[in-house]
């Protein structure tokens, strides 16, 4: 029988091997996962952090607006706090002034709402939809990130106040009717004008008139010629639209086209298509029975594992002492079965004794000795035995 | 019917009308031309069931050599038929190539040829043959499977063939003109013939010579004619891989050299591969005969992962081989299996016949005998030595029952065998 040289078993890959090539593999992976949570942590972070109680005048925090609420009460002006437009609505007069603050929370039907009360109006930086309904004529010309700018106009409370810290606010056209204020880049962030018989007041920033700000430049003057000597203020806040009540309750499937629908559900027969593509294989998938792979010198393996589990140093050292005395023997001239006959040990320690030019002691405690104390006795005791095959062998 | 990928493109290139043109109609006609485009094609597509498949080609091949395989394709439709095709085999048959175009005019035949290279030993079947034709449009396939039944066996390699020469001119000496020179070589009486110088005097037949009044020699030549029955363990211990070839294999190599050297030397061997009852049997073969009876008999046989029962084998022997005979038991040198097994019905076997053990040894042992240095590799030394005491044991004492044991490494078993018997045949045994 020849048999094949075995083939070269693949050298075992060292731990740093085996990480660099999970690295390799997974490293597409990694990647992406780490470019998602950068984009999260990105998105989290410009989030916008807007309170429930910003421009709140009950509030005394710092995006709160109690400060102005309050100078407005020490000057005997009372502000009402309208949480909805009908309750502003009916709280105003010809003569109030109604401040409208986070009117991003307004619906359509809210904003109808406003544009029949009879007051004046001060619109804190107002969505389209508002400034469309509310102050018609104004239009939005983009931001600005000036952080302080002067009047630059005729309005008298502008004048008055002069310097003011906006912040990042919101500018306008330069509109046909009324007056501009506040300009950067030649667009007003204040627009002051009449719509119908009330006037209407448009800033781009809510920011100065937090409590946070109020205190500089002339952000407290103007918010106080803003408003105005009117005998009663309302402040608007609304809360959050409630769910039915008419905006808002478009949920994102409604807002969907037609056309996107259909695309999708092609899409799905798209996918059935391909996966009935893929599933018909050429020919159908062939079993076989392997033959079992066992090596033949799997229980000796096992029993030398046992005997190394279980410190077997008496075991092993019997059968290593004996297989050596099995080569020894013939060397000698000494009949083979005199190898495991316990009779003919001292004829076989004496042959080896003189052959090797040992001690006769050193010899039989090599051949027929006690065990081993411990493991290295058990390794040194197969060196010993090598040397005196070997000696025997070349004498 | 099988759908392709050019399907699936126009289906999602189509996702984009519907974006353009939001109607259900569209969607709708959109379905109704890619249906359209796959009955077009199914109906257009080459007429897969019309055809037939015949196979001609090697039925056998030894194993690590490639078996040639013709697959002819016969359309009996009207239309020409362009198709890939797929000869379905089982991955141990190595079949190549895995696909192959076919493109067969009505009422012609083409040929595919696959060419077959095993891995294994043992009869391979085609399973099936699948063919895909895909229409004009491309968007559809007409695809039928159909068996066309072929096997091809692998047979065993008989690597140690390489040994044959050598041991047949062994054989040549001890039949050839070297009979006549020296006496000894024979036992059994061939013919007379006038002395020449050089001739053994103690081989003067002197009662011929006092009538013939010349001196006439008895020339002798090896006894012909005897039985051998080689008899093969596939039990669980012939499963044990030595090195990376199953223990059965190196004994089935050992087993057809011994026979193609016994059948040269003029002696009848049987085959018989036994675990718990008889696996195959090759009996009464001609000299021409035996060895390729013995290597189909041999192909499909595979390790059982039983205990043999040498009970049965003994008694299947005994009725089936009444004349004395050299039983040769290629099996393994295991002591539980052969003390529990064998041994006892040792002496019913050689009281008839002369028995003779052959066994693959497993030279990892002597690796692990000679390992030092650390303690895992003197404890596998102590257990290889444990091993090897043992094996040395039962072959004492195969050999106090009057057995011949033959205990040699895979690579050389089988001209160790080999030695084996001509040494039996020198000297008269058989």
């Amino acid at each position: 029988m020849v048999t094949q040289a075995p083939p070269q078993a693949p050298a075992e890959p060292s731990a740093g091997q085996v990480a660099r090539r999970r690295w390799r593999s997974s490293r597409g992976i990694v990647g992406v996962l780490f470019a998602l949570a950068v984009i999260a942590v990105v998105l989290a972070a410009l989030r916008p952090t807007g309170s429930n109680e910003q421009l709140d005048p009950t509030s005394a925090k710092r995006d709160g607006t109690r400060a102005i609420a309050e100078l407005l009460k020490q000057r005997g002006t009372p502000v009402t706090v309208a949480r909805h437009a009908s309750e502003a609505a009916a709280a105003s007069t010809p003569r109030s002034m109604l401040v409208v603050s986070r009117s991003e929370r307004l619906t359509d039907a809210d904003i109808e709402r406003l544009r029949s009360t009879p007051g004046d109006l001060l619109l804190l930086a107002p969505g389209r939809d508002v400034l469309a309904v509310l102050a018609p004529g104004v239009t939005s010309a983009g931001p600005s990130f000036e952080e302080t700018s002067d009047p630059g106009c005729e309005m008298p409370f502008a004048k008055l106040a002069g310097r003011v810290k906006f912040g990042d606010s919101q500018t306008y056209d330069d509109p046909d009717e009324g007056v501009g204020c506040y300009k950067a880049a030649g667009s007003p962030r204040l627009v002051s004008l009449i719509a119908g018989n009330r006037s209407v007041t448009v800033v781009g920033s809510s920011g100065f008139l937090t409590n946070e700000h109020l205190d500089e430049e002339g952000n407290a003057a103007l918010a106080m010629g803003m408003i105005g000597v009117p005998p009663s203020v309302i402040w608007l806040i609304p809360d959050k639209p409630a769910a039915g009540s008419g905006a808002g309750d478009k949920t994102i499937t409604d807002m969907v086209p037609f056309g996107v629908w259909l695309f999708f559900l092609e899409l799905v027969v798209t996918v059935l298509l391909v996966a009935a593509w893929r599933a018909r294989r050429l020919g159908p998938v062939v079993a076989e029975a392997l033959p079992v792979a066992v090596r033949s010198a799997e229980t000796v393996e096992g029993r030398a594992r046992l005997y190394r589990a279980a410190r077997a140093r008496d075991r092993a050292s019997d059968a290593l002492r004996s297989g050596a005395r099995e080569r020894i023997v013939p060397l000698l001239g000494l009949p083979r079965g005199s190898a495991q006959d316990p009779a003919s040990m001292h004829e076989i320690v004496a042959a080896v004794a003189v052959r090797t030019g040992r001690e006769e002691a050193y010899v039989g405690a090599a051949l027929y000795g006690p065990e081993p104390a411990d493991d290295a006795g058990l390794i040194a005791l197969t060196d010993v035995l090598d040397d005196l095959e070997r000696q025997v062998r070349q004498s | 019917m099988a759908l392709t990928g050019r399907l699936g493109l126009l289906a999602l290139l189509g996702a984009l009308v519907p974006l353009l043109v939001p109607s259900w109609w569209t969607l709708l006609a959109l379905w109704g031309v890619l249906l359209l485009g796959v009955v077009a094609d199914l109906a257009l597509a080459g007429n897969v069931r019309a055809l037939r498949f015949h196979r001609t080609g090697d039925t056998s091949v030894r194993l690590g050599q490639s078996a040639t395989v013709t697959l002819t394709v016969e359309n009996l439709g009207r239309r020409r038929l362009k198709a890939r095709l797929r000869d379905v085999w089982p991955p141990s048959a190595g079949a190549t190539p895995r696909t192959a175009r076919v493109d067969v005019p009505a009422g012609e035949r083409r040929r595919v040829e696959m060419s077959l290279t095993p891995t294994r030993r043992g009869d391979r079947r085609a399973i099936t043959v699948v063919v895909r034709s895909v229409g004009p449009l491309g968007l559809a396939a007409r695809q039928l499977s159909r068996p066309a039944p072929w096997t091809v066996r692998a047979l065993p390699a008989f690597p140690s063939r390489r040994h044959l020469p050598a041991k047949l001119a062994r054989l040549r000496e001890l039949t050839g003109a070297h009979v006549a020179l020296i006496r000894g070589q024979g036992t059994e009486f061939d013919s007379l013939r006038e002395y020449v110088d050089g001739d053994d005097v103690r081989s003067i037949d002197w009662r011929a010579t006092a009538r013939r009044g010349d001196v006439v020699v008895r020339t002798w030549r090896p006894e012909r004619d005897r039985r051998i029955y080689l008899v093969l363990d596939t039990g669980r211990t012939s499963a044990g891989r030595v090195g990376d070839i199953p223990r059965l294999d190196c004994s089935m190599d050992a087993a057809l050299l011994l026979g193609a050297l016994a059948s040269r030397a003029g002696d009848r061997v049987d085959l018989l591969a036994y675990d718990r009852r008889v696996r195959t049997r090759v009996e009464g073969a001609s000299r021409t005969d035996l060895l390729p009876a013995m290597v189909h008999a041999m192909a499909p046989l595979e390790p059982e992962l039983l205990e043999c029962d040498a009970a049965g084998m003994v008694s299947t022997l005994m009725a089936r081989v009444r004349q004395r005979c050299l039983v040769v038991l290629l099996t393994d040198l295991n002591t539980a299996a052969i003390e529990e097994g064998l041994l006892p019905l040792l002496p019913q076997l050689t009281a008839r016949h002369l028995v003779m053990i052959a066994a693959v040894a497993d030279p990892r042992l002597g690796e692990m005998a000679a390992g030092r240095g650390d303690l895992a590799a003197v404890y596998d030394a102590a257990a290889a030595e444990r091993a090897r005491a043992d094996r040395r044991r039962l072959t004492a004492e195969l050999r106090a029952h009057g057995v011949e044991v033959v205990d040699a490494p895979p690579d050389e078993i089988a001209p160790a065998l080999a030695d084996a018997y001509l040494a039996l045949k020198a000297a008269g045994r058989l």
